[in-house]
């Protein structure tokens, strides 16, 4: 349904994209996650052929964002970073001049509409002038724009941006539910969204790939080692520390002890050890009052891939 | 279609701000004084002296107009909204040219009652030049508001949009003055583009279909280029 090769994008001088290549199926929910600056919101803008590539090609449903731009325009639903509302008009004649320019006929955009502002949440602020607004309901006025023409491809910069906690989890599901017959790309920084919401992910830095594959393959490639928290009170027990630092490749971090309590991350050489472990501690007197195993998260897979130390070693 | 949602919601903008009222309320104050200052002084029913001066009024009020069109969708990024909507920007630019005509029109046409109250009271009020003279406003208001147009596209602005065209189109209207100074045909080239020379034939009376072409060809030039500004934006 999309396609970029090989894009490249500078602007003067600065290279806000480098070589991006991507493809997004249809029906998919793609994730483009990075930190500010990384060139997300470059990408989308070539996307929706409001900007142009300085080179290489991209395609929304077959057609070139730059030779047949007016076909992609037509097929694709936009919610910029900024909401671009017109502060003077009322949500509903809002909505309507969308309609108009994007060649609905007037019954059909009528029922559109209050379609649209039914499943946003914006029934009742049909009447309400813009300006007046909240900037979470402009955001909504936003994403009913995008939506109103139900069109194919729907590309999101950061929907859910001055959202309350509620309204997000509505829009994370308006966004799911959206996904079975759209296709739909959205960047974000907020990375539970990204876990909840999208099928696979896109990891911009500095203008370039880092890393694309599904959430929970992102996660596993830096997982590690496997590790737990631990909360303990080894009681009359002192040896506990060398009875862990026995077992092979075991490691301790991040001890806090504070009146008798042990916290502490244990990392194991391998998750088999562990039983072993658990028993001979308790055995000699210790109290476990938590053990949770500690999963590596998108964020640690961010933080490792944009954070600079990779391209370092690299280096 | 499109055309006219965008004019539709660009006259709607006009007047939930206050510039079109001021605007409104100025010229028509001003026009007024004129009318009547003109009339008692000169005691002869013509609206020439009149509707000269408006012109050059008008000349002062549309980049008041105009420079909202294009840069304010430029600062508030309702530009990009506009751009990725299936929508040319030729369409825009005639939607915005056509929302700021019609309301020039409404102005024009609130300057009406002058050659009412002429007629009226004179009995030997000439209604031709008064007919001439209407068609010359509409044209060079057409010119205003298309420079302008054109103005309002090259920056994101407005102070700076509005510069542009008064400089722009006090420029054609100086023009004229160069036939006093060089007598030959540099002086003369820039005589025929001066907009008010042109203006102040249709003043006397006189409907030159040369005339009109040049300002319908001034005014589609200049919303070109706007489009063509507008274009660029998305090569860049």
């Amino acid at each position: 349904m999309i396609e970029m090769k090989n894009v490249t994008k500078f602007y003067d001088n600065f290279r806000a994209l480098n070589c991006i290549d991507l493809s997004v199926e249809k029906g998919e929910i793609l994730g483009l996650l990075g930190p500010n600056g990384a060139g997300k919101t470059t990408a989308m803008r070539i996307l929706t052929s409001f900007i142009p590539a300085t080179s290489g090609t991209a395609t929304v449903a077959g057609f070139d964002v730059f030779e047949d731009s007016l076909e992609v325009r037509r097929r694709l639903g936009y919610l910029p970073e900024t909401p671009p509302l017109y502060p003077e008009m009322t949500v509903g004649s809002y909505l309507n001049f969308i309609g108009e320019l994007r060649e609905l006929p007037a019954k059909l955009r009528r029922t559109r509409i209050d379609y649209v502002a039914d499943r946003i949440g914006l029934l009742e602020s049909l009447p309400r002038v813009i300006g007046t607004l909240s900037k979470g309901y402009r955001q909504r006025v936003g994403l009913a724009q995008a939506l109103l023409h139900n069109p194919e491809v729907l590309i999101l910069d950061e929907p859910t941006v001055g959202l309350d906690p509620n309204q997000i989890i509505e829009i994370r599901g308006l966004v799911k539910d959206l996904a079975q017959d759209h296709t739909i790309v959205l960047s974000t920084h907020i990375l539970p969204e990204v876990s909840m919401t999208c099928g696979r992910v896109v990891i911009i830095n500095e203008g370039e790939i880092v890393a694309v594959d599904s959430v929970a393959n992102l996660e596993k490639t830096v997982a590690g080692k496997p590790s737990w928290k631990i909360t303990f009170k080894p009681g009359a027990n002192q040896n506990w520390r060398e009875t862990i630092e026995k077992v092979p490749d075991a490691e301790i971090a991040d001890l806090v002890e504070t009146a008798g309590t042990c916290e502490f991350i244990l990392r194991l050489g391998s998750a088999d050890a562990f039983d072993g472990l658990f028993r001979k501690l308790a055995d000699m007197g210790g109290i476990f009052t938590e053990i949770s195993p500690v999963k590596a998260t998108l964020e640690d897979v961010f933080l490792k891939l944009t954070s600079g130390e990779e391209r370092k070693e690299a280096a | 279609m499109k055309i006219f949602a965008l004019m539709k919601k660009e006259l709607q903008s006009f007047f939930f701000s206050p510039i079109a009222y001021i605007v409104f309320a100025s010229f028509l104050m001003i026009v007024g004084y004129l009318f009547w200052v003109i009339l008692v002084s000169s005691r002869v029913a013509s609206l020439e002296p009149m509707l000269y001066n408006a012109a050059f009024i008008l000349l002062l009020a549309s980049p008041v107009l105009t420079m909202r069109l294009i840069s304010e969708e430029k600062k508030s990024r309702t530009i990009e909204l506009l751009l990725t909507s299936p929508v040319s920007p030729a369409e825009i630019i005639a939607g915005k040219f056509l929302a700021c005509f019609v309301l020039y029109l409404v102005l024009i046409a609130l300057t009406l009652q002058y050659p009412l109250i002429l007629s009226f009271y004179s009995t030997e009020f000439d209604l031709g030049p008064v007919y001439s003279g209407y068609i010359g406003l509409i044209l060079i208001g057409a010119a205003f508001i298309s420079l302008g147009l054109f103005a309002s596209t090259l920056t994101e602005n407005q102070i700076i949009a509005a510069m542009i065209s008064f400089g722009g189109l006090i420029l054609f209207w100086v023009f004229g003055w160069a036939k006093n100074v060089f007598d030959n045909s540099f002086g003369e080239i820039l005589g025929n583009l001066s907009i008010f020379d042109r203006y102040a034939e249709f003043l006397r009376g006189v409907v030159d279909s040369g005339n009109v072409v040049f300002f319908l060809v001034f005014t589609l030039i200049w919303l070109f280029l706007a489009a063509r500004v507008l274009e660029s934006d998305r090569w860049r």
